[in-house]
């Protein structure tokens, strides 16, 4: 082992060394993504993990509330791929959105990805003001995903 | 449904939220919340303001 990866700190440092513990890194990685606050939680961090989990969860309830829309991929917009991508860093709480709104028949149709529907009402007040709330909450667990990642790696305490 | 309550809301989640990624003594969290907390709620407010003149 290297003495660059020796100086890696939480998760390489610790057990059998960094080659072997690079898969806990990215597991934190999926685990945090699946569940706001749960990779800080996991590596100890416990007031960011609350504090990360309260806001995102309350910005994607409070967009639901809004009557928002969560996006989801259409066949005529490329670019609503990348919202898409933004809305899917809710993790679990997307899918599931995507569950309530669609139903199991609904999410395995044979158009899938395309043809689903997003929930929301267009024609609400706060139908833009919602969607805004759950890009945000997407777009901020993005974020403490790549700081858990950072972490773990021991690029950041 | 009140605009100004949902700007505050905003605001005060994605404040908090930077307040805690990026800083990680007390100080520095406050120091940061209020700034971003401000420049989004206040800025919003007045570059508001500012339009009303324009058609």
């Amino acid at each position: 082992m290297t003495a660059d990866k020796k100086s890696r700190g939480n998760v390489e440092g610790k057990g059998s060394g960094g080659d072997a513990a690079r898969p806990v890194a990215k597991m934190l990685l999926v685990v945090s993504w699946l569940l706001p606050g749960l990779g800080h939680w996991l590596l100890g961090k416990r007031v960011r993990a609350g504090v990360f989990a309260a806001v995102v969860t309350a910005s994607f309830i409070t967009g639901i509330f809004l009557h928002g829309e969560i996006a989801i991929p259409q066949q005529s917009s490329p670019l609503s791929w990348f919202f898409t991508f933004g809305c899917i860093g809710n993790g679990m709480l997307y899918f599931i959105r995507l569950l309530w709104v669609n139903g199991l028949d609904g999410l395995f149709s044979a158009s899938f990805p395309y043809g689903l529907s997003g929930g929301g009402d267009p024609v609400a007040a706060g139908f833009f003001y919602g969607k805004t709330f759950l890009y945000t909450a997407g777009l901020m667990n993005l974020l403490v995903v790549l700081d858990v990642y950072d972490i773990a790696r021991g690029d950041k305490s | 449904m009140d605009h100004f309550l949902l700007l505050f809301w905003h605001a005060l989640l994605v404040a908090v939220f930077f307040a805690f990624l990026w800083r990680s003594d007390s100080r520095g969290r406050r120091a940061l919340f209020l700034k971003t907390f401000l420049i989004m709620f206040v800025g919003a407010i007045a570059l508001g303001w500012l339009m009303f003149p324009f058609p």
